[in-house]
């Protein structure tokens, strides 16, 4: 149940658009310019400058653009002139010819600091990729320019570029600190590169800056739960669980819970949740995933059943429901499930994948028979990754020999399944495995590095990794991929131990306990 | 071996039947040769601690050299105190298919909870000897060469000290090839009664949401153990300058000890419950390295722990190397291990079609030719760990039948459910077993132990009888017992290894005699491979009859055989 920090975090890059960075950013670019003025001292265009500059502060921006202009026609190449046109226009909402002027000046002196500042701003303010290159400009001339920094972070974040986002929010110093969104932002980029440690930090930057915003608090607890600090993300929340709690935060506690095998906490904080929210489809999809982890299938089903009474249309719940029904063995009603959920919401496109996995372990003495529901869900569903791997693992579980017509059909699937869904470990897995039986353990290593990649500690993946690079003879990796496996090996039994830990019961009433 | 072990593997599909007759017929004779005695082992009803969980193994032995294999039977205890006549017992083979007890006589009452037995003449005086492992103190009986055995545990320096170990599996291994038996230990957990915790204490306490013995996980591993024979009848605990101590934890079962990579130095095998199984390598040096997870026999094919319990060994597809076949818990697939000859494997269990089975807890195996026909065949028993569990789920017995893989020859099995007789379809909760010919009638038979029963003997009336040839072999510079050899047979174009050991199966020990059913041919090529290098050639024996090879000698006579 235990989502990702970023899952949990909401954050509106439209809201980290810098204005309060651009305020300061004019009134900067206005003194660079009569600074550089009086520097050099020519006294007609001095007098110009302070004239205009006068005018610009009295938010006189025609009278501004009048003086300019006959100015302009005298030195039509000057760029201070240029920009403190292109500021006028700014101040006249003018944008376009705003941008012009700056434009024009970069044309007369491309290094010209408050114009690229000037052009960059107006770029960045309409979201526009131009920003780049004249903020990176910006960089080469002033290479500790925090403003520039901030916003090349900005606008890299919004472009899903975290990697150059994060270099450049590490660098826009104090100009970040002052910026609650753009924290956030550097926070999710920094989880979104598994950097799940420093995120911590930044989300901690938040809350001490503001103790009391419960969003910034559930924020930081969802961080240090993703980074594997459970305690820390409990004491975290701890603040926010006296009193009357919002529904989020009992939501995340309950994960935070269960992270810190304290099932019963866990139970009771998505029951409270349920109670204030009854309608709330996805704290009934948590409940029934805690009650399949502790193998209390009916408790699940019980409150899936609750839920369903509510929320009768709620595909996402009969889904839910199938799938605890197939670990009853009650295919039937995991069978109507999955076509109530089907027929509810087509476009969810898990009822396809869920029938095919009914159909395997249905039909677990009969892999012909599965074989032949899964196909029929291949029909309808052809794009599913999941049900061509579930195909290629069908087959494989029959051990075909390698040169049968079976075995080509099945490492087709597999090639199809990751091919269609490249993070899907299992198919990778699958796939690997057919590879390592006809030979081809190169190819095998292959699959079995792509399954890692998604997927580091998934045992059979080192596993079959050891055996490829044993039969290819290229062991020098093989005694860390052993110490992987075996720490894998330990990770997951205490894991197994920790879900087995607690069961849920269903009381007299009905209710799950 | 236990609780939250269970993999819940899906079953391979059962192929469509060969139809072909399977010709060996198993026919429990126990009661009539004279095996009454039950194996007490723990509660009947119920089993508060794993330690009464496990059972034992038993042993084919011929003590007394007459030719006919006696019998030697482990026994446990129960919580409450040792009940009259819980003792492991040696039966004499009167040579007419029955026995007669000789326990109290050969001086080998003994009461506790007895686990393994490994048989080898680790003083080379000509005699079988004896060495049994305990929850508590192992044992080494010296056999006396007049029908007697003495306690010599604590003259050949093998008295531990501190808390009580859990003795498993044990093998004699002469590990560094100077003709005198080693002695490996595998240790299960460290347990006691007083830091043990009670069924549903724990996760680990729980199967199927019933409350049971805890165990192993949760509890913490032994640590397995290598003893150097000095010669002298005294034994130097090396485990930690051999490399054993090394090993990651595991909770250690059955030790095979052969020579899996054919540089002619024994390597050592252990099964593993619920941890990697070990492969230990021999670096010829005196040391080893394990290598079981790099060599394929560790983990299941898709890289998870098992509950390792029994090994068979064998050459199951002839093509003279030695394989394993490791017997596991309900809800998984015993594993099948195809050796390349180089000591690397890999598992062909669903290949070979033996994954079709996986109803049973399954504990002693053999990898051996039942019917004859030149293929080996798996056999192995089977049986519950948690007697209070069917009176709840009847769907999980605590006794269930043994199970029969026939050899197919090409490289798959075929599950016999009745077609080997009574003596297969009878379900009892069976631990070890051993295979041997104690009839001496040229095919195989089992001895089974059965928890709080009397033990199965499964005679085997093999009808039509095909040929066969057996062998045993005397040491010379090898150990007496030629424990560690390996056997090459050729007949009708095929060849099939097998080796000398001292415990497979469930922590038992097999006839020593290398049984090969040789199908329609009338006479074999040997190779023999001697545990200390020495390679000898014999051609063309005959076949229906025991060959003795003494090393560096040749053919000797047989004592025992009919014919």
């Amino acid at each position: 149940m235990v989502r990702s920090g970023l899952g949990r975090i909401c954050v509106s890059h439209s809201s980290v658009t810098m204005h309060s960075i651009l305020g300061s950013c004019v009134r900067f670019l206005l003194l660079l310019v009569v600074v550089q003025a009086v520097a050099l001292g020519q006294s007609g265009q001095q007098q110009v400058v302070v004239e205009v500059t006068s005018a610009l502060r009295q938010r006189d921006f025609d009278g501004a653009l009048k003086t300019l202009e006959s100015a302009l026609q005298v030195s039509p190449g000057n760029p201070q002139l240029r920009v403190l046109q292109g500021i006028a226009y700014s101040g006249k909402g003018d944008k376009k010819n705003a941008l012009a002027s700056y434009r024009r000046a970069l044309k007369d002196a491309p290094d010209y600091l408050p114009a690229l500042e000037g052009a960059a701003q107006l770029e960045y303010e309409a979201g526009s990729a131009d920003a780049i290159p004249l903020l990176e400009h910006v960089l080469r001339l002033r290479p500790n320019d925090s403003t520039a920094h901030a916003m090349l972070a900005a606008t890299a974040a919004k472009s899903g570029d975290c990697a150059t986002a994060v270099k450049h929010f590490a660098e826009s110093g104090e100009m970040l600190e002052r910026q609650p969104d753009a924290l956030r932002v550097y926070g999710v980029c920094l989880l979104k590169l598994k950097e799940d440690d420093k995120a911590v930090g930044v989300f901690q930057e938040l809350v001490a800056a503001a103790p009391d915003d419960a969003r910034a608090r559930r924020d930081l607890a969802a961080v240090q739960l993703s980074a594997g600090h459970s305690q820390d993300a409990l004491a975290t929340l701890k603040p926010l669980l006296d009193g009357d709690t919002e529904v989020d935060t009992l939501h995340l506690a309950a994960d935070v819970y269960e992270a810190n095998q304290d099932t019963p906490n866990a139970v009771k904080c998505l029951r409270a949740a349920i109670v204030k929210d009854p309608k709330q489809i996805p704290l009934y999809v948590d409940f029934a995933e805690i009650a399949m982890n502790h193998q209390s299938f009916q408790a699940g089903v019980t409150m899936l059943d609750a839920g369903l009474k509510l929320q009768p249309n709620a595909a996402q719940l009969y889904l839910a429901r199938g799938v605890l029904y197939v670990q009853m063995a009650q295919y039937d009603k995991a069978e109507a499930d999955f076509a109530k959920a089907e027929q509810l919401d087509p476009s969810q496109g898990m009822s396809a994948a869920a029938q095919g996995m009914l159909a395997e372990e249905k039909n677990q003495d009969n892999p012909d028979k599965a074989l032949a529901r899964v196909r029929a869900e291949l029909a309808r569903e052809p794009n599913d990754a999941f049900l061509w791997y579930l195909q290629a693992a069908i087959i494989s579980q029959k051990s075909p020999e390698p040169s049968s017509t079976e075995f080509a059909a099945g490492i087709r699937s597999a090639k199809h399944a990751v091919e269609l869904q490249p993070s899907l470990t299992a198919a990778h897995n699958v796939l690997a495995k057919y590879y390592l039986d006809s030979g081809e353990n190169a190819l095998a290593a292959k699959e079995c590095r792509l399954a890692l990649e998604g997927s580091p500690s998934d045992q059979t993946a080192l596993y079959h990794l050891v055996q490829a690079l044993r039969k290819t003879g290229k062991t020098d990796e093989i005694p860390e991929l052993l110490k992987r496996l075996a720490k894998a090996r330990q990770d997951a039994a205490r894991e197994e131990g920790e879900r087995n830990r607690y069961k849920l019961v269903v009381n007299p009433a009905g209710a799950a306990n | 071996m236990q609780g939250i072990s269970s993999r819940d593997v899906k079953a391979q599909q059962r192929p469509v039947p060969s139809g072909k007759p399977f010709h060996a017929q198993f026919t429990d004779v126990a009661k009539q040769a004279g095996l009454i005695a039950p194996t007490i082992y723990g509660g009947i009803d119920q089993k508060k601690y794993i330690v009464e969980a496990n059972g034992c193994g038993c042993a084919f032995i011929d003590y007394d050299n007459d030719g006919w294999m006696d019998i030697f039977l482990l026994s446990g205890t129960r919580l409450e105190g040792a009940p009259p006549g819980a003792t492991n017992r040696l039966y004499k083979n009167n040579r007419d298919g029955t026995f007669t007890d000789v326990t109290e006589k050969a001086g080998l009452t003994a009461v506790g909870w007895a686990n393994g037995v490994c048989v080898g003449d680790y003083n080379n005086d000509g005699f079988d000897d004896l060495f049994v492992t305990y929850f508590g103190q192992n044992r080494l009986y010296r056999n006396n060469s007049d029908g007697t055995f003495t306690d010599v545990t604590k003259d050949a320096g093998l008295l531990e000290s501190g808390p009580a170990r859990w003795g498993a599996g044990c093998a004699w291994v002469d590990y560094n090839r100077d003709g005198h038996l080693d002695l490996f230990v595998s240790n299960y957990i460290r347990f006691s009664f007083e830091h043990a915790p009670v069924p549903g204490a724990s996760s680990t306490c729980n199967w199927k949401g019933i409350p049971v013995n805890c165990g192993p996980r949760g509890l913490p591993a032994g640590r397995h153990l290598l003893y150097r024979n000095n010669g002298d009848g005294t034994f130097t605990d090396v485990t930690k300058e051999s490399g054993i101590a090394a090993a990651t934890e595991s909770y250690g079962m059955t030790v095979v000890a052969a020579d899996f990579d054919e540089d002619g130095w024994p390597d050592i095998f252990v099964a593993c419950d619920s941890t990697p199984s070990l492969l230990f390598m021999n670096n010829h040096d005196g040391t080893f390295r394990e290598e079981g997870v790099v060599r394929g026999v560790a983990l299941s094919d898709d890289g998870m722990e098992q509950a390792g319990m029994g090994v068979g060994i064998g050459d199951y597809n002839l093509d003279g190397h030695l394989d394993l076949f490791k017997t596991h818990f309900i809800g998984d697939t015993c594993g099948l291990y195809r050796n390349d000859g180089k000591g690397s494997f890999d598992e062909m269990t669903r290949a070979a079609k033996v994954g079709v089975e996986t109803s049973f807890t399954s504990w002693g195996a053999g990898m051996v030719d039942l019917d004859n026909d030149g293929y080996p065949d798996i056999l192995f028993v089977t049986g519950s760990v948690y007697p209070e569990v069917e009176k709840k789920l009847p769907q999980y017995p605590y006794k269930t039948p043994r199970v029969l893989f026939r050899n197919l020859g090409n490289g798959t099995f075929e599950e016999l459910e009745t077609q080997g007789g009574s003596g297969i379809t009878t379900p009892h909760s069976s631990r070890g077993c051993a295979f041997g010919d104690f009839d001496n009638d040229g095919d195989l038979d089992v001895l089974i132990v059965n928890m709080n029963e009397p033990p199965s003997l499964l005679r085997n009336d093999l009808n039509p009888m095909r040929n066969w040839i057996k062998f045993k072999l005397e040491g010379v510079k090898s150990n007496r017992s030629a424990i560690g050899a390996r056997v090459l047979v050729h007949f009708g174009g095929k060849v099939q290894a097998q080796a000398v050991v001292s415990q497979s199966s469930y922590y038992s020990c097999n006839d020593p005699r290398l049984h090969f059913g040789i199908g329609e041919a009338k006479e074999v090529d040997v190779d023999v491979f001697w545990p200390n290098g020495l390679h000898e050639v014999f051609r063309k024996l005959s076949a229906n009859r025991l060959v003795t090879i003494r090393e560096t000698v040749g053919v000797i006579p047989s004592k025992g055989w009919k014919s």
